[in-house]
């Protein structure tokens, strides 16, 4: 292999990209968009969830109660309504996700120490939300019956606020929060983005490289030259790998200043595992355009390739570990989930090599196999 | 000479598809070898074959004695081959400026830098691209993006160089250039050179030659032993509008023509006497008093000839390919039009469009009448296109106007596109639609009523002899029968205006001339005026009209014959001389004076206004350095010749303008 | 419009329809997404809490400690056992090989026995926010009922009813899908994916096709205004995704995994012609302002990828932050989601959702009548 010829390929194709503005420009706006757009938008938080309230009872008790939730963090309140069959058609549209109808002689039977029965109805629809929902309208619940509680054993059995709280409580549990302290999912799956971005967009932006040559017919120089297939490979990727590096670092900075999500971790290990990360990105567009001969195929099957992976095998949205065997064997065998590991491993755990380690070595791995598959994929004489 | 390629038997498959079918090549050091034929016949995969990067099926490959059976194998020959695959310019990089991309050709392979630069200097400055060397490729004419290739392809000079198609939609003047350049080298390089062409009047461009057709092999060896082996000749008389005697005729020879007001007979293998005589014979039947001249036969009749017995041999044992012959009878319109020659049909008067800064068509005016064929010739980007869509109402003028029977382009948009028909370059059919799906579609966008339809479709199929090929998917005709279906599309509507973009490019010649056949009796028996675009310089005989643009400006209009007759006067006539060393004698002819000599093959041509002194002149120049003279011809000047002298005067008048001013 | 007119669309309608039904890799494409793909994703994808692996450092080891990790069940929670340290536990979460640490204090029981309160710690990766939540949630519902049982056992109650206090007691109805089944919601969604991204890509890619071939320009001389080309095409592609929808509506959605369809199937037809009409416009746009199929592909991804994640069929539109909600008022899928999952669903009728549909039809015209000026102005 001749460092010259290669470097030969890799300024060739630096300089078409740099006078190539359209292209130069998409290169560097799709990431960071995506990653605005996407970090902000694909929020996990549940908050501010809609509701109508229907108050059957309009006492000082109800009102009180009522306020618990007007007064959440949690919800967003949309006034009040008459009767349930005015509040159900507002939940078929939409507009609300959650109903709370409080019956007559709520306060008059609470006064009275007896049970009452509400019966909060919850939006089924987004499955994730209304498991949520449910326990947080539980939590407000709980919270007002402890109130409720106390202040009647107080005033029945003349018990003191430490015994009543052992009675109704006698387990709290407290939750901290690891790596993500105020459940932020900018935190969350905003830094995820980079994981995601960075494996969707070089690997596009590499096999429509090589894929545009082959439609304008530039590939037959290459052909028909005495470069070897491994210097053209290797001195077409590395301007991608390079562009994919700089953009790595603008989304890594974009994660930091406009999410605010800390860095605990490495820098040097995330830098190294990042530049093994978008080798194995460029790979697989690399092994992509081997394979197609048009600019249409090689963008569908790398956006199909990379997306769908990115998205559910990486364990981004959902966990590796609650997936079925043979997806998670898949998780596995990707390098998205490693990827994610280590920024999230490096952005919120503040981890290292001894925990980061193996990701690191199992990336690098990956970015040779890719390469290796792409020159040996890769023929100077072709069937058609 | 020692030979370079040996290929016997190769055969190569796309799929299930033949491509070529076993094919024997052989080509010997410092030649120029041609393959020529139309697009599809299999050239293209011959000439990657023999670059090492194409895979055959089987056959025996060999490259400077080297087999190329294995992948391994090819490699080892690529650093003494340069390859210019086709599409002019397109295996270039066009953000790269002219020098850049010179360079990274030659570090490619290796080139040292001092020798670079030095081979590089050389190169532009035979190809006077050195004035453009921080030009953006992107930002070259057609005819410079070719000579950029070329030099590109022999930075590292090498032994063999392979060019697909390099002339393909340049200008005559390039064209000129490009053959220039490539003699020059071949002779001082001990180059050997395979180009390929679908030109066919280039064929005497080269010392040996392979006419391709359909992956097959129909004709080969040195232009003129083709030429004597099938002894033909041709018999031309201007006898008018003949049609009865042109019917009679047809029945008795196979080729035949009406070429403008000449009509233009070949007889293949017969003497040329009893040939003069059968056709005197035949005037005097029918009570014609013309003058009969005879000449050999010329290499595109040769091969015309030979397609048409392949064709004939193919359908005997296929009953699919009988879509054949044209019936003259068949094209007239079910009632025939009246019609006054002399109304205007087209006309443009001092169209112009603009595209940013760039002019691409610049004040151009013509008109087309009724029953006339108007021909629009150049090179690609030259605007023929752009002056089309202009009359079709696709684009707007930037400047000027233009009627199209009474209607102007300005304000009568749909009621125009009812009155033409439109035939585009890529022939605009739905390959996965069957000719019958094609043909009721377009009759029923162009509002056909349902009554009429069904005659007219049948009158399609009978005018492009289509009727054997009703429920066949577009995409699977041949080229010949699809631009004819194309054409039929076209004209379900009657239209009084037909406009048909370069209709020809890529068929081949026999189906070409068909094609022109059809367009001729279209216009002579309906009226129907046609505008066509085309960028075979031999095609534009047939027109009634000519106009010749380059840079989006005509610089010449006329009849075919009244422009040859310009440029005979300027230049006076060919000389063409077979000799025994050819650039030899070019070499000494361009000493004693004759620069503007040309190498065509194993002749040189000439012009020359007074023939008889120049020859005696020359005979005594060459016989003096002992250049064997095999033979001599003199021509009246081809229409490329006619092109390439207007716009050399128009080049030197802008130049001594700008002096002067 | 006369007769002339309709028998012009109907030509080029019926060329649209035969042309796809000879493209068999197209045919298939359009069969394999609206069928296999849809169940691929229906059934494999949830965002549910499944065997998550935990731990508990339990310092106590006692009876109660052990009642009450034995409620920690599946198909929750994985308990891998027991950690033996902090430092233990800590290198598990930081591996990743288990999610939460439940540590147990030394004197849980003593103080329970006691009537004091006691408290557990959880530590929770939070690093995927999906997890932390659900795990968080579900952690809370079960110490609850930990709790209630322990207070009910302390007073000596054994029927829970017949207690006397005052308390709320909610009985929390879920409406539409009670249980929570993910296969309810993921093919709905995905369904929806699907006809985004044809409507988008089908009459884009035909267009494409045809100005790569050449044969936009036949069209274009032919007296056809540029409605007339670009309806039929339009037209063609509701025909092929209605039939797609159809057959996924009945034979997978409603019979693999048996989701009840709630509200009128020919208004969700209808509301599907308008949804296609609008997408189609957009496609029509990026048609035009590309100049071939690979440029038109990157522009489609580009507006598709927020339009696919952020119009509600991942998140519920109001978990989005303010901007981004305003900008999805551009998005036709937007509203496509909120009338389609609310009709399946929910049972809607479209005198309930009028105002989203206007609004769609609306947008739909606007993005129509822009592509149809992009289209004429492409020429000059």
């Amino acid at each position: 292999m001749k460092w010259s010829r290669v470097k030969t390929v890799a300024i060739k194709e630096i300089i078409e990209i740099w006078r190539d503005k359209l292209y130069l420009s998409m290169a560097f706006m799709i990431p960071t968009m995506m990653m605005v757009v996407l970090g902000f938008g694909l929020s996990m938080d549940v908050e501010k969830i809609p509701f109508v309230a229907v108050d059957y009872d309009q006492s000082q008790q109800s009102r009180d109660y009522l306020h618990r939730f007007i007064d959440s963090r949690y919800f967003d309140y949309r006034g009040m309504k008459a009767h349930e069959k005015l509040a159900e058609p507002l939940m078929m549209q939409n507009k609300v996700r959650f109903i709370l109808v409080i019956p007559p002689g709520f306060q008059r039977d609470l006064l009275q120490g007896q049970r009452v029965q509400i019966q909060p109805v919850i939006d089924g629809l987004f499955t994730f939300q209304a498991k949520v929902v449910k326990g947080y309208v539980s939590a407000i619940n709980a919270n007002y019956n402890q109130e409720l509680m106390t202040q009647w054993l107080k005033k029945k059995q003349g018990m003191n606020s430490h015994e009543i709280a052992a009675l109704l409580q006698p387990v709290t549990l407290e939750t901290r929060y690891l790596y993500n302290e105020k459940l932020s999912s900018l935190w969350s799956t905003g830094s995820g983005m980079i994981m995601l971005v960075m494996l969707m967009a070089p690997a596009i932006l590499t096999a429509l490289g090589v894929v545009r040559e082959k439609e304008s017919g530039s590939i037959f120089n290459i052909y028909a030259s005495t470069v070897t297939r491994s210097e053209f490979i290797i001195g077409k990727i590395l301007p991608y790998v390079l562009i994919s590096m700089l953009n790595l670092l603008i989304l890594s900075w974009m994660a930091l200043v406009l999410f605010g999500v800390p860095f605990k971790g490495d820098p040097l290990l995330y830098l190294t595992a990042s530049l093994f990360y978008v080798s194995c990105a460029t790979g697989i567009g690399m092994l992509v355009s081997t394979m197609v001969k048009t600019q249409a195929s090689a963008a569908l099957i790398t956006m199909l390739g990379t997306m769908i992976p990115g998205i559910m095998m990486s364990g981004l949205l959902m966990p590796v570990n609650s997936m079925e065997t043979a997806a998670r064997v898949e998780a596995h065998l990707l390098p998205a989930m490693y990827q994610l590991n280590i920024v999230w491993g490096s952005f919120l755990k503040g981890q290292g090599w001894p925990e980061l380690g193996t990701n690191v070595m199992v990336l690098a791995g990956y970015a040779i196999l890719l390469w290796s598959l792409s020159i040996w994929r890769f023929r100077k004489r072709v069937n058609s | 000479m020692p030979a370079i390629i040996e290929v016997s038997q190769l055969t190569k498959c796309y799929r299930k598809h033949p491509a070529v079918k076993s094919v024997d090549l052989n080509v010997s050091q410092g030649e120029i070898y041609g393959l020529i034929g139309p697009d599809g016949a299999g050239k293209s995969s011959v000439m990657q074959i023999l670059a090492g990067v194409l895979r055959y099926d089987s056959g025996q490959v060999k490259v400077f004695g080297q087999s190329l059976a294995s992948d391994k194998d090819a490699e080892t020959i690529k650093s003494r081959i340069g390859f210019m695959p086709q599409g002019l310019g397109l295996n270039l990089y066009p953000e790269l400026t002219i020098e850049e991309n010179i360079n990274f050709f030659a570090d490619l392979r290796n080139v040292p830098k001092d020798e670079r630069e030095q081979r590089k200097q050389q190169l532009l400055d035979m190809t006077q691209l050195n004035a453009f060397r921080d030009r953006p490729m992107k930002n070259l004419s057609g005819g410079m993006k070719q000579k950029l290739g070329l030099v590109c392809t022999l930075i590292h000079k090498p032994e063999l160089v392979i060019l697909d198609e390099p002339t393909t939609g340049v200008d005559p003047v390039s064209r000129r250039d490009f053959w220039e350049i490539l003699s020059y080298l071949v002779q001082h390089e001990q180059m050997t050179a395979l180009v390929s062409t679908s030109y066919m009047d280039e064929a005497e461009r080269f010392q040996n030659l392979s006419f391709f057709y359909e992956g097959k092999v129909l004709a080969q060896g040195e232009p003129d032993s083709i030429l004597e082996d099938v002894k033909g000749w041709v018999a031309e008389c201007y006898c008018g509008e003949a049609l009865t005697f042109y019917q009679h005729l047809k029945t008795l020879f196979s080729q035949v023509e009406i070429i403008g007001e000449r009509m233009r007979i070949v007889a293949l293998g017969s003497s040329k006497e009893d040939f003069e005589m059968q056709l005197n014979n035949l005037l005097k039947e029918f009570g014609l008093v013309h003058d009969l001249f005879i000449r050999p036969i010329e290499l595109e009749d040769v091969f015309i000839g030979l397609l048409a017995r392949w064709r004939q041999k193919e359908s005997d044992n296929d009953i699919q390919q009988q879509a054949g012959a044209i019936e003259v009878s068949a094209i007239q319109f079910e009632e025939r039009p009246a019609f006054d020659p002399k109304e205007l049909m087209i006309e443009a008067k001092s169209l112009s469009r603009f595209f940013g800064d760039f002019v691409a068509v610049d004040e151009v005016s013509f008109d087309v009448k009724a029953g006339e064929i108007f021909g629009l010739l150049g090179a690609n980007g030259a605007g023929k296109s752009t002056a089309i869509k202009m009359l079709t109402g696709l684009l707007k003028p930037s400047q000027g106007y233009g009627h199209i029977s009474q209607s102007s382009l300005k304000d009568s948009g749909i009621d125009i596109k009812q009155k033409i028909g439109y035939m585009s370059q890529s022939f605009s059919l739905y390959a996965d639609l069957t000719v019958h799906e094609n043909l009721k579609l377009y009759g029923q966008i162009y509002g056909v009523s349902r009554g009429k339809l069904k005659s007219r479709i049948e009158w399609a199929l009978k005018m492009g002899s289509l009727q054997a090929e009703t429920d066949t998917l577009a995409g699977r005709l041949p080229m010949g029968l699809r631009q004819r279906l194309a054409l039929g599309c076209a004209l379900l509507h009657e239209p009084k205006v037909l406009f048909l973009d370069e209709p020809t490019s890529g068929v081949d010649p026999l189906g070409r001339q068909q094609f022109w056949e059809i367009l001729v009796s279209l216009a002579k028996l309906n009226g129907v005026a046609i505008l066509v675009t085309t960028h075979y310089m031999s095609e534009a005989e047939h027109c009634d009209n000519l106009a010749l643009m380059q840079s989006g400006r005509i610089v010449a209009q006329g009849s075919p014959q009244s422009l040859r007759q310009q440029v005979a006067d300027d230049l006076g006539q060919v000389i063409s001389i077979r000799v025994d060393r050819p650039y030899d004698a070019l070499s000494i002819l361009k000493k004693a004076q004759y620069e503007q000599a040309s190498l065509f093959g194993k002749r040189v041509h000439l012009f020359s206004l007074n023939p008889e002194q120049t020859l005696s002149e020359i005979e005594q120049i060459l016989h003096t350095q002992q250049v064997m003279i095999r033979g001599i011809q003199q021509l009246s000047p081809s229409l490329e010749d006619v092109f390439i002298h207007f716009i050399e005067t128009e080049h030197s008048d802008a130049a001594h303008s700008k002096e002067v001013s | 419009m006369n007769r002339l007119w309709w028998i012009r669309v109907y030509a080029l309608t019926k060329k649209e329809l035969l042309q796809f039904s000879r493209d068999i890799v197209l045919l298939f494409a359009v069969a394999w997404f609206f069928t296999a793909e849809i169940y691929i994703a229906g059934s494999g994808v949830s965002m549910e809490l499944n065997n998550a692996s935990v731990v508990v450092l339990d310092h106590d080891r006692s009876e109660a400690s052990r009642e009450w990790i034995s409620q920690l069940k599946q198909p929750y929670y994985n308990v891998l056992g027991h950690a033996q340290s902090q430092q233990q536990a800590n290198v598990m979460l930081d591996k990743g090989e288990v999610i939460g640490v439940f540590e147990i204090p030394a004197d849980f029981q003593k103080k329970l026995l006691l009537n004091q309160q006691t408290s557990i710690q959880l530590q929770l990766d939070a690093s995927n926010i999906i997890l932390g939540t659900l795990a968080n949630s579900y952690s809370g519902l079960m110490n609850a009922e930990y709790n209630q049982q322990w207070m009910l056992k302390n007073l000596k109650v054994v029927d829970p009813d017949s207690i006397q206090v005052p308390m709320v007691e909610e009985r929390q109805k879920i409406n539409y899908n009670p249980e929570g089944k993910s296969t309810w919601f993921m093919p709905i969604s995905d369904m929806m994916t699907v006809i985004t991204l044809l409507s988008l890509f089908l009459p884009a890619a035909i267009v494409v096709r045809e100005k790569e071939r050449g044969t936009i320009e036949q069209l274009s001389v032919a007296p056809l205004s540029p409605f007339q080309i670009l309806f039929p095409k339009i037209l063609a592609a509701e025909i092929i995704i209605l039939i797609g929808v159809a057959v996924c509506i009945f034979g997978i959605i409603g019979n693999v995994f048996q989701v009840p369809f709630r509200g009128s199937l020919l208004s969700f037809f209808m509301v599907t012609m308008v949804f296609v009409y609008a997408v189609s416009g957009l496609g029509l746009f990026i048609s035009s302002v590309s100049r071939n199929l690979g440029q038109a592909l990157m522009v489609s991804f580009m507006l598709l990828m927020p339009m696919l994640l952020l119009s509600g069929a991942w998140t519920p539109r109001e978990s989005m932050p303010d901007f981004q909600q305003y900008l999805m008022f551009l998005s036709p899928l937007s509203y496509y989601i909120d009338i389609g999952y609310s009709i399946i669903l929910k049972g809607a009728t479209l005198q309930l959702m009028w105002q989203p549909l206007l609004q769609l039809f609306g947008l739909g015209t606007l993005l129509f009548w822009f592509g149809i000026w992009q289209f004429k102005r492409q020429f000059n």
